[in-house]
Order: structure tokens, then C-alpha cells, then sequence
């Protein structure tokens, strides 16, 4: 839809552009008349009327073509991009025609944790004996309920913040180590190195404008010195 | 005093965690602490201020709140939402319960330690029973909105003032009724208007509450009517923690400028009955927040987040110049963090969630007394072991050859296998440990590095083997014939493997023999706790340092303490050497030289030769400068026993390598206190 305002927008300007001419062509012919309001007549104007909507429209479905002519076009661009990924199709052949392992049972294992591993090895027994195929499973985990973790980390985090925003938040007035430490030095006779040496972290931003001013600056004396 | 190269080791990048609660236990004259990793540590006041205990931290573990109940247990609470008690015997939490109430900000038991009320963040207070070997939840008293973040038991035990946010509430515990609400001003004035939080309360026994508050006010109120009665601004900054006395004339309060008051109850005019509180005297020892502070009957305990614990005594108090009268700072623990491989040259540091093991460096060149050498092989950064899960490490040590590194953990013993070949590192977890079932308290390795000895709880040593190519197995489990209930903290075993000395919680010391695996004899027990322990590789004489700063050698074979010994106590140590304030963490000895020992604390190194006099109170105790300046023969006729250097602070470690140089680990102050959380801006006049 978009679009189709875009350019109804455009035809607009486009008849707003052809008609100053003549308007400036008819005003150099009556200079001294009052410019009167150009007549028309209910008809004509109706007629305009029509034929702009009549414009629109088909502009609007002509849009819509070419929308859907787009979509199909990139689907299957899709469809052969997916294509050319897949193995080489004897090869996803053979793959599905070999008997499946019984992927659910072994994840419900998993899921269900350590006090089951006794099920899970009479699960892989039962593979090994089927089919010589060993399936690895991690042994060493602990099942917990997320949901209860969640609650309790999550209150815990609020609590936290609220310390936090309350020792360390705005308004708290505090410093850096380095300036707080360094008002001893400042008043000693004995002046010492400063407590903390430059971060590298520090002024990051400024070093950064600095580097591209200095590129900026350098392309610039580049330009200039073959002239 | 012996020349040494001495390997100055300032890698160790230890950061102690600051310090979230105190309570102060007046009966037991006990002081526990919790840190802001979890970890918690128990100062026994009577022991010169010895760190007797530790628990270790764990990651979801955040106390909030400590007290004591009943005398001797230990109640946690924090962020958790669980309450808990410690077992100070096992070293570990006993148990833990859930208050459903959210995240614990505050807890205090009643007077009478039968009852444990709890403030929690969904704003209600809940109430405890303490039963024998467990807690019970009793009722909830009426739930209002806002945390709690503060409360206090009215010393009869019938009401409960409790601090929310803008706040102040009264509780009758009967009813469960809030029977006051009083408003707390927010800030007046200034950018961040923002909410008012009562950190921290107090219920006076006349009915007068305390409180202090984020604003920087310390405010009394009087309960019965809601009204305000003195208001003391203190700070620009928060006031985060407050403690009465037990007479309740002295209150000391904490700020977040790391400045400590205290208030003191004072009649108005000499001699009038009318009493005012006055602010007194400022004390500004921390450089960060105090987050909590105790008031003991002749001191004032702060502990701040720059993990310093200070205790200051009042003066007024403190009768006679002892040991009680002199301000103490102590930041490091009372506990080997680092342990050294004399023959392979490696040092393993223990950090809460991993180790650390370095390679020393070494140089070419030689010179003499005085000459900082240059490094010809900076030190390596070998190897760090990460340890999983969220439990702290409680202890660590590496064999002498290097090729062995045992961490335990509250409910782990891990053992590594180390290959060290031109170069390369290659570790191997010894992958079946015997399941002991109890934790590990210390660990150490036999000097031929065969068996490895953990400490265990009621007073029990595991021995176990250590197998090539990296296997083990438990030997043996060696207990003491009194039946100690306490777990064993310091460990020791002679160099031709035949003794091993280990001293529990009680104080006791037992010497079992290893060839037999049975215990040989016990040493009188004294009264002050152990803080080091050694076997000296010649002679076999067990040397003991105690928190009271005295020295005992205790022989083995004849079952009684050295003559040497018996002159000591006749002779009396020095007094500068009795007023040191930290205990001794470290004895070892000199192979090449039978008559020193080497001791270390934290400010101090000192080689005792046994073979010259002992100085009397006359003589200086630090005369190592003056000696420098005389002729070889004055010299010897001023020499004395203590040799001290005090060049390295604060000191970690300090041992003696294989090839007879020193190492020293040090922790300089300024390197912590850059690293720890920003402070707050002070105005300093002329700056």
C-alpha cells in the first residue's frame, strides 16, 4: 500500500509539474485581467475524477502483481538454495531407508536424570543388541525443577540490584579508586606515583574519535599533496 | 641473621571479600563474621583474637544476617531466602530451611534464644522456634508492605521494632499486630529524591528506638507515642549499620564513608539525672563502607567491604595496658592460602574457586646483603585448576616434589596428578578418590609425597596412599584416643615419615606414628588455640606457636616438652614479642642450620636460634639494624635469640627452598584497596 501512495504522490507532482506551464502561458496572455477561477464544468471534473481513481487502481493491482511475481521468484530460489545443501539424494536414500533408532526413548532418558541411569543402560543394552550402534550419554548431572530455580535467582537478583542501586546507583556520590586515593598524595610532601597506572579502558570513546580524526586527516593530506 | 636470596613474590593475587555481618557473642566471647562470598569465620576473643574458625563460601550463598542463640549456635540467614545453622564442630551448615518469605534481610534472636524472628523481602516478619537440634516455623506476624530491612527484639521480648523502607513499625508478638507506624523524612533536598531505607535498628529496654537510615541520620524515637526524639545527622552518606552496648549507655554506628561513631549516653549537666545522647568519637579506620559493626563491653567492631576487620577498644574500659588495649586491624585469614614445592620450586595459591600454581623465577647473577638481583627467568604462570560447582575451596596443598595437587571442598577431595616435563604441563585427575564421608578441613602431603593426609571432623586424620601412575587409596584413619568432637585444623608430619602431629578445634594436639598407625601421645593441652604447628626434620621436636604469641618445642620421642623450652617459660619472652598483634600462620625450618626456626606473621619474619640467649625486657627485641652497625665481636655479645625482619608486609608465606633460598609472598594493602568497589567522595579541605 505503501507503495501505491508513493506513487500516487508522484503522479500528483507530475500533473502539479505539467500544468504550471500553462497556467504561466495563460497569465503572459491576460496580464492585466484579474485572474479569474478557471470554470469547470460538473462533467469534466467527474470525468477527471474517474479516470484518477480508474489510475490508482490499476496501478495498485499492478503492484500487487509484481509482489507476488517477486515472492515466487525468491520461494524458489529458497527451494533450490535447500536443494544444494542436502546430501546428494543416494545418498539421503540409503538414509532413510535404514531402520530408525528410537530417537524419543532415548532423550526421555536423558531428561529424566541420574536416578534412572539403570533404565538408560538397559535402554543402550537393548540398542547394542539390536543394532551395533553405541549412543553416548553423559552421566554426570543433576535434574532440577527450572521453574523453582528461576523464582527464587529472580528474587535474589531483585534483592541484589536494590543494594546495589542504593550503595552504587546515581546520587550515592562516589568515585574511583584513584582519585580517592590519590588526596593523600596530593597534600604530602613526598610525592609517590599514582595508586592505579592509565586503564587502557579509559577514554574509549575519545581514542576512538581521535583515530578516525587522525585517518580522516591523513586521507585529506593525501588528496591535497599530489595536486 | 643468616643471608638468604630471598624470592620476593607479589603474584599472588589474592583479593579477600569484604565484610557483610558481625555478631558478637558476649558469653562465649566469640565474634562470627560473614563475608560477602558466603564464607564464614568465627574470632575467638579469649584466644587473643584468633580466627578459630572457617567456613568456606559458596556461590548462592549470601548471608545477610548473623545470630547467635542459646549461647554457641550459629543461625544465617540471606539472600537465599534460607535460614540456617552452622555447625561450628563439622565446619559446615548444618541444615537449612526455607522461610518463603523471599530473600532474609535481617534476623535477630530474642533475648531469652528461644525464638529467631526474620525480616523478609515480601514484608512480613516470621517467627522462628529454636528447638534443640533443629528450627520450626511458629506463625508469621501481620505481613504490611516493603522489605524489611532491619529489626530488633525489645529486650523483654514482647515487641519488635522493625525498619522498612521509609518506615519504622512496631510489632506486638503476641497479637502480631502492628501497633506503630512512624514515617521516616526522605532526603530534603538535591537531585535524587528517592526513598528513605532504615538500614539498620535498635529497641532500647525504656522504649526508645534507634535508627539509621540511608538519608545519614542516626534518629531516636519513642515507641509508645511514634514521635522523634533526638536526631544526630552523621553523614552525607548512608548510615548502614548500627550496635548497642549491653548496658545500653554506647551505641556505635558504621557509614558508608567508611567512618565509625560512637554515641554515648551522658548526663546533661555533672551530676543531673537527665541523660542525653551525644556523638563522641569519630573513628575513620576503613577506607569503604562499613557494613556492620558490634559493640563488645570494651570495644567497638567494625568491618567494612574493604574486608578489614577493626577492633578498636574504648579506653574508658579497658583496665590495665594488655592486650585488649591496643587497636587490632586484621585483613588477611589466619589460614595457609599458599603452599610451596621446595624441591620443584612451584608455589600453589589457593583462590575460592580455583588454584594457582606459579614456577619462581630465578637469576645468574649473585650479589651482596642489600642487592635486589636481576631476573634472569621471570616466574611462570603454570597452570589453574578451576574447581566446579558452586562450593569455595576450603584448602589445597601440592606435594614437595610438585607432582600432587590435592583442593577439598566442603563436600570434595580432589587430587591432581601433575607432569612437569622441560616445559610442558600435563595434569591428570586422580578419577577414584575414596568417598570419605566427612569433609576435609587441611591437607598435606608426605615429604617422599606417598601418602597424602587429610584432616577430617571429630578429631580424625585419613591417610591415603598415592600411587604412580596417578592412583590412590585410603590407608588408614587415624583418631585420637579422648574422642575429640572438634575437626582438625593444622596439620604436620616429620620429614623421615615416621610422625605426624594434628591439633583440633579443642586446642589438642596428637602425635600418632606412622609406622604404626596408632596414636603415640597427646601434648599437654594449653589454653590457647594452635596457630601453627611443625616437626623439625633433624631432631623431631614438635614446635607449637599459640595465639597468645608463645613458643613451645615438645619432644616426641620423650614425650615431654625440650629443655629449651622449659628455659623459655622459665625466662619469659619478650614483651614487645607477646604484644605482636597477628598470630604466627607458619613455622619451618633450616635443614643446614638445626638450631633456627623460621616463623613468620602477617608483619613479621623471625628465626629463633635456639643457641643464643634469650633477650630479657632491658635488652631491644628488633635489633637487626643496631647489629649491622658494629664490629663482628660486639656484635655477638649483643645478639639475642629473636632475629626479626620486618621488610616484607604484609606477609602471606614465607618458606625456605630446597637449595637454601627464601621465598616470601606478599600482599601489598594498596593493590587490594584499588580493586575493590568505588568509594565515596569525600571533601578534603585544600584539595
Amino acid at each position: 500500500m505503501a507503495m501505491t501512495r508513493g506513487r500516487l504522490a508522484m503522479l500528483a507532482k507530475e500533473a502539479a509539474a505539467l500544468e504550471p506551464p500553462m497556467a504561466m502561458a495563460a497569465a503572459a496572455e491576460d496580464e492585466e485581467e484579474d485572474e479569474v477561477p478557471e470554470e469547470v464544468t460538473f462533467e469534466r471534473a467527474r470525468a477527471a475524477a474517474e479516470t484518477e481513481r480508474r489510475q490508482a487502481g490499476e496501478t495498485a493491482r499492478r503492484d500487487r502483481e509484481l509482489l507476488k511475481e517477486k515472492r515466487r521468484r525468491r520461494e524458489e530460489l529458497f527451494k533450490e538454495q535447500k536443494k544444494r545443501k542436502l546430501l546428494p539424494e543416494n545418498v539421503l536414500k540409503e538414509l532413510t531407508s535404514r531402520p530408525r533408532i528410537n530417537n524419543n526413548n532415548l532423550s526421555a532418558t536423558t531428561k529424566q536424570g541420574k536416578n534412572r541411569k539403570k533404565n538408560e543402560v538397559r535402554n543402550r543394552r537393548r540398542n547394542n543388541k539390536g543394532k551395533k550402534r553405541v549412543v553416548r550419554l553423559k552421566g554426570r548431572y543433576m535434574a532440577v525443577r527450572l521453574k523453582d530455580q528461576d523464582l527464587t535467582s529472580q528474587h535474589q537478583k531483585v534483592a541484589k540490584d536494590f543494594i546495589q542501586s542504593h550503595l552504587y546507583g546515581p546520587g550515592t556520590n562516589r568515585t574511583t579508586a584513584n582519585q580517592f586515593f590519590s588526596f593523600a598524595n596530593k597534600k604530602s610532601p613526598v610525592k609517590k606515583a599514582a595508586v592505579q597506572f592509565v586503564n587502557k579502558s579509559w577514554g574509549k570513546e575519545k581514542k576512538q574519535k581521535a583515530k578516525h580524526f587522525k585517518k580522516y586527516w591523513m586521507s585529506k593530506k593525501k588528496k591535497k599533496s599530489p595536486l | 641473621m643468616g643471608e638468604f636470596q630471598v624470592h620476593r613474590v607479589r603474584f599472588f593475587a589474592y583479593m579477600p571479600a569484604g565484610i557483610r555481618c558481625l555478631a558478637h557473642s558476649p558469653r562465649s566471647a566469640r565474634l562470627a563474621l560473614a563475608r560477602t562470598d558466603g564464607a564464614l569465620e568465627v574470632y575467638n576473643f579469649a584466644a587473643n583474637y584468633f580466627q578459630e574458625k572457617g567456613i568456606p563460601g559458596h556461590e548462592t550463598r549470601t548471608t545477610e544476617a548473623l545470630c547467635w542463640a542459646t549461647g554457641d549456635r550459629l543461625f544465617g540467614a540471606g539472600l537465599g531466602g534460607d535460614v540456617s545453622e552452622y555447625d561450628l564442630e563439622k565446619l559446615r551448615v548444618k541444615y537449612s530451611l526455607d522461610g518463603f518469605g523471599g530473600p532474609i534481610w535481617s534476623m535477630a534472636a530474642d533475648p531469652s534464644g528461644t525464638q529467631l524472628a526474620v525480616g523478609c523481602e515480601d514484608g512480613s516478619v516470621k517467627l522462628f522456634q529454636v528447638l534443640p537440634d533443629k528450627i520450626q516455623f511458629e506463625r508469621s506476624l501481620d505481613r504490611q508492605k516493603g522489605r524489611i530491612m532491619s529489626l530488633s527484639w525489645h529486650p523483654s521480648g514482647t515487641r519488635i521494632a522493625v525498619g522498612s523502607i521509609d518506615l519504622l513499625r512496631v510489632f506486638d508478638v503476641k497479637s502480631g499486630h502492628a501497633i506503630q507506624r512512624i514515617l521516616v523524612d526522605r532526603h530534603p533536598q538535591g537531585l535524587y529524591r528517592r526513598e528513605c531505607v532504615v538500614w539498620s535498628v535498635a529497641f532500647l529496654s525504656d522504649g526508645t528506638i534507634v535508627s539509621s537510615d540511608s538519608v545519614g541520620k542516626v534518629q531516636f524515637w519513642d515507641s509508645e507515642k511514634g514521635t522523634l526524639l533526638e536526631t544526630h545527622p552523621v553523614s552525607s552518606s548512608a548510615v548502614l549499620c548500627l550496635a548497642v552496648s549491653e548496658e545500653e549507655d554506647s551505641i556505635v554506628v558504621g557509614t558508608s564513608e567508611g567512618a565509625v561513631y560512637q554515641f554515648q549516653l551522658l548526663p546533661v549537666k555533672w551530676g543531673s539525672a537527665e541523660s542525653k545522647w551525644v556523638r563522641t568519637k569519630p573513628f575513620q579506620h576503613h577506607t569503604h563502607d562499613v557494613r556492620a559493626v558490634a559493640h563488645s563491653a570494651t570495644a567497638l567492631i567494625s568491618g567494612g567491604l574493604d574486608a578489614q576487620l577493626v577492633i578498636r577498644p574504648l579506653m574508658e574500659r579497658v583496665h590495665g595496658k594488655g592486650y585488649d588495649a591496643v587497636l587490632r586491624k586484621f585483613t588477611f585469614p589466619h589460614r595457609r592460602l599458599v603452599s610451596c614445592a621446595k624441591k620443584a620450586r612451584l608455589l600453589l595459591f589457593q583462590f575460592p574457586q580455583h588454584l594457582e600454581l606459579w614456577r619462581l623465577g630465578a637469576t645468574d647473577s649473585a650479589g651482596k646483603d642489600g642487592d635486589i638481583l636481576p631476573v634472569s627467568r621471570a616466574p611462570e604462570h603454570l597452570l589453574q585448576l578451576k574447581s566446579k560447582g558452586p562450593e569455595h575451596i576450603c584448602c589445597s596443598c601440592i606435594s614437595l616434589c610438585g607432582s600432587w595437587i590435592a583442593y577439598a571442598t566442603t563436600s570434595r577431595l580432589h587430587l591432581h596428578r601433575v607432569h612437569l616435563e622441560n616445559g610442558s604441563v600435563r595434569v591428570k585427575r586422580v578419577s577414584k578418590v575414596p568417598k570419605l564421608l566427612c569433609s576435609a578441613h587441611q591437607l598435606l602431603c608426605s615429604a617422599d609425597s606417598t601418602s597424602l593426609f587429610v584432616a577430617s571432623d571429630q578429631g580424625a586424620v585419613h591417610v591415603l596412599k598415592l600411587l604412580e601412575p596417578g592412583r590412590c587409596g585410603h590407608l588408614q584413619t587415624l583418631r585420637p584416643n579422648s574422642g575429640s568432637a572438634q575437626a582438625v585444623y593444622l596439620l604436620t608430619a616429620s620429614v623421615d615419615g615416621d610422625w605426624l602431629a594434628a591439633a583440633s578445634g579443642d586446642w589438642e594436639i596428637n602425635v600418632y606414628s606412622l609406622r604404626h598407625f596408632k596414636p603415640h601421645c597427646t601434648v599437654p593441652v594449653y589454653n590457647c588455640a594452635v596457630t601453627a604447628l611443625a616437626i623439625h626434620p633433624v631432631t623431631n621436636n614438635l614446635v607449637i606457636a599459640h595465639s597468645d604469641q608463645q613458643v613451645f618445642e615438645f619432644s616426641i620421642t620423650d614425650r615431654e616438652y625440650t629443655t629449651w623450652s622449659r628455659k623459655v617459660q622459665q625466662h619469659g619472652l619478650h614483651k614487645g614479642w607477646l604484644e605482636r598483634d597477628t598470630p604466627i600462620t607458619h613455622i619451618t625450618f633450616n635443614p643446614k642450620q638445626p638450631a633456627h626456626i623460621l616463623l613468620h606473621d602477617t608483619y613479621m619474619f623471625c628465626i629463633l636460634d635456639k643457641s643464643l640467649p634469650l633477650p630479657d625486657d632491658a635488652t631491644q627485641l628488633m635489633n637487626q639494624t643496631t647489629l649491622k652497625q658494629l664490629s663482628e665481636k660486639a656484635r655477638r655479645g649483643c645478639a639475642h635469640a629473636f632475629k626479626i625482619c620486618k621488610k616484607y608486609q604484609p606477609l602471606l608465606f614465607v618458606d625456605l627452598l630446597e637449595e637454601g633460598s627464601l621465598v616470601v609472598v606478599e600482599r601489598p594493602l594498596m593493590d587490594i584497596k584499588t580493586q575493590l568497589p568505588p568509594p565515596v567522595q569525600q571533601k578534603k579541605f585544600g584539595t
